[in-house]
């Protein structure tokens, strides 16, 4: 076998697809990155939100029934449970929701940018 | 425990590790191989790499041992930890992997056309990197010492020796088998003896030696301050580790590094139920480990403990095999994402730079854990999280998402929230636990903010020095690629 010397590209500047130069370059274009942008972040925060929402509720939850924290649920407290197994599907479900309107997102956005 | 036990499952992780590395060796030919896999991984091989690089010794130790003395506070351990996969996926996964970098410098300069910027990256990330490695090395020194009485720097030593033998020799593609290999065995080690911990105990009847509320040490409760810091350096500080967003770079597009962060999310929820079952065991049943000052040790302890006999010797054997895999995974996940970093900037992006580099990479923390003490292991490793939170984070989120972000700015930003957040944990090793003020342990509330206040307020001030490709870079970053067509 021969040995061959490689080397790695000294920047990560690397060609773009032509329909991303196209969107780059025209003004409409560049309208519609925007939006995009808006509306990813926008879908971010709401999600981010949210969670962080439900997780402050979590202990809000325990402080403010009092009991609620030691009633043993198959052997274990409850907080034990809420807080080490309860926050995890709340965490996927977030996780689920976002990736399906994020992919959404960009679906309107090819059909825009591909229309014009 | 017998000791012959923990040196046999960390020779068989470390051959194990080592021959699935020397296999990926055959395949891994080019430099483009070497550092990403050449993007040709595939999701679930990815999530469950992900999985195995992220889980480190704090997760598999130090959040068992911290249950063990804390209780319900230490629960946001792993909470935080998942949580900052999510945030990961909101803010920086698909964005990340489209803007076709290699590591963390390289998007920076890209995005902000800067070598300065790029400079400054790069020695962040090196610090974060060393940072994490100490904890991970401190992991096999306790762990060898409990289970084999060897003194500890036999286990600090052997993990640096593996983790150059299969770096060196393999690069990121036999990386990744190795780490998804890794992961199931990490989750294997500890699935199956608590499963059976849980039967024996329910089979013979034996009653709790004490209710979980009962605080085995008297150590005072964590109040909301230190459980929001730490939530924020959890939460902020994942999505700036260098291990963890050099794996986006493997996969093929944006989208599907989303739905690999999702199967991450699935895999990190699975293996958390493990350490907190552990913690909780600990806590009824042998809360005299909290005592004796080896709440770490709680996973390698319990089977033997509760169980012992050949069985408990067997599950013991497996649980130190899962440590092992643990320190393993993380630090050559670590030590590649540096040496990558370090052989691009330093030693001009050659193969044999990158070989050097991961030696160097590995063998300058292993000087530090050896001349420093063990404190709790999710304990240190919260304050890297709090460090990266404060560093690498800001830049990232607000070079993705905000147009305004400027040179000048990054570099304030990164330096402000370095010395803020590197100077409470200096102070804080220096006044020890017991004299450290609770602001000073747990940083991250207030370093954070001030980061990013600081690279906003000076951005806005240097508005002349945004650079003119930021339309070109941020199209790029947040325009889904065309379907079918991938970049090679």
């Amino acid at each position: 076998m021969t040995r061959v010397r490689v080397t790695a590209p000294l920047s990560a500047a690397r060609p773009a697809v032509q329909s991303r130069e196209a969107a780059e370059e025209s003004e409409v274009g560049q309208l519609f990155v925007r939006s995009l942008i808006r509306t990813q972040l926008r879908l971010a925060l709401v999600v981010a939100g949210g969670f962080l929402l439900v997780l402050c509720a979590f202990p809000l939850l325990l402080a403010a029934v009092p009991g609620l924290a030691g009633t043993l649920v198959a052997g274990v407290p409850f907080d034990w449970l809420l807080l080490g197994a309860g926050i995890y599907p709340v965490t996927g479900l977030s996780a689920w929701l976002y990736i399906r309107s994020a992919a959404r997102n960009e679906a309107r956005y090819r059909d825009l940018a591909e229309d014009k | 425990m017998n000791p012959a036990v923990g040196l046999v499952a960390l020779v068989v992780v470390s051959v194990a590790t080592a021959v699935i590395g020397f296999y990926g060796l055959r395949i891994s030919r080019t430099t483009g191989d070497f550092y990403v896999a050449s993007r040709t991984v595939r999701p679930w091989w990815n999530a469950s790499a992900i999985g195995g690089e992220y889980l480190s010794a704090a997760s598999f130790l130090g959040v068992a041992g911290l249950i063990l003395l804390s209780g319900t506070d230490a629960l946001w351990f792993p909470v935080g930890y998942t949580a900052g996969y999510l945030m990961l996926l909101l803010f920086v996964a698909a964005p990340l992997r489209r803007s076709g970098a290699y590591t963390i410098p390289d998007f920076t300069e890209a995005r902000l056309d800067s070598r300065a910027v790029r400079r400054v990256t790069s020695v962040v990330v090196v610090v974060v990197g060393w940072l994490y490695i100490v904890p991970q090395l401190h992991g096999a020194a306790l762990t060898i010492r409990i289970t084999t009485g060897l003194p500890g720097w036999v286990g600090s030593v052997s993990v640096v020796i593996v983790v150059c033998l299969t770096v060196v020799a393999g690069g990121m593609r036999s990386i990744t088998f190795v780490q998804a290999f890794q992961y199931w065995l990490k989750l294997t080690a500890l699935a199956v003896p608590v499963l059976f911990i849980v039967f024996a105990l329910m089979g013979s009847g034996s009653t709790a030696v004490a209710p979980a509320v009962v605080n085995p040490t008297g150590l005072a409760a964590a109040g909301p301050y230190q459980n929001i810091s730490l939530l924020v350096a959890l939460l902020f500080g994942t999505l700036g580790l260098p291990h963890v967003l050099v794996r986006f770079y493997t996969n093929p597009d944006g989208h599907s590094a989303r739905r690999t962060t999702l199967i991450v999310l699935g895999l990190l929820s699975v293996f958390y139920l493990f350490p907190t079952a552990y913690g909780l065991v600990g806590r009824m049943f042998t809360p005299e480990l909290a005592r004796s000052g080896q709440a770490d040790a709680v996973v390698l302890l319990l089977p033997g403990q509760l169980i012992g006999g050949t069985a408990g010797d067997l599950l013991s054997a497996l649980v130190v095999a899962g440590a092992f895999a643990a320190f393993l995974s993380t630090t050559s996940g670590l030590v590649v994402s540096l040496a990558g970093v370090i052989s691009q900037d330093v030693l001009g992006g050659s193969v044999r730079g990158f070989r050097l580099a991961a030696v160097i990479s590995a063998v300058v923390p292993l000087g530090f854990a050896l001349a420093t003490d063990s404190l709790a292991l999710a304990g240190s490793v919260g304050l890297v999280f709090a460090f990266t939170a404060s560093t690498v984070c800001p830049v990232l989120l607000l070079g993705i998402w905000w147009r305004g972000l400027t040179d000048t700015g990054a570099i304030a930003g990164m330096v402000t929230g370095g010395v803020l957040c590197g100077g409470a944990m200096v102070s804080g090793s220096v006044l020890g636990a017991a004299g450290t003020p609770f602001w000073l342990a747990q940083p991250a509330a207030w370093t954070v903010p001030a980061a990013f206040a600081v690279m906003v307020l000076v951005s806005r001030a240097t508005k002349r020095r945004v650079p003119r490709t930021t339309a070109r870079v941020m199209t790029r970053l947040h325009t889904p690629e065309r379907p079918l067509v991938t970049e090679r």
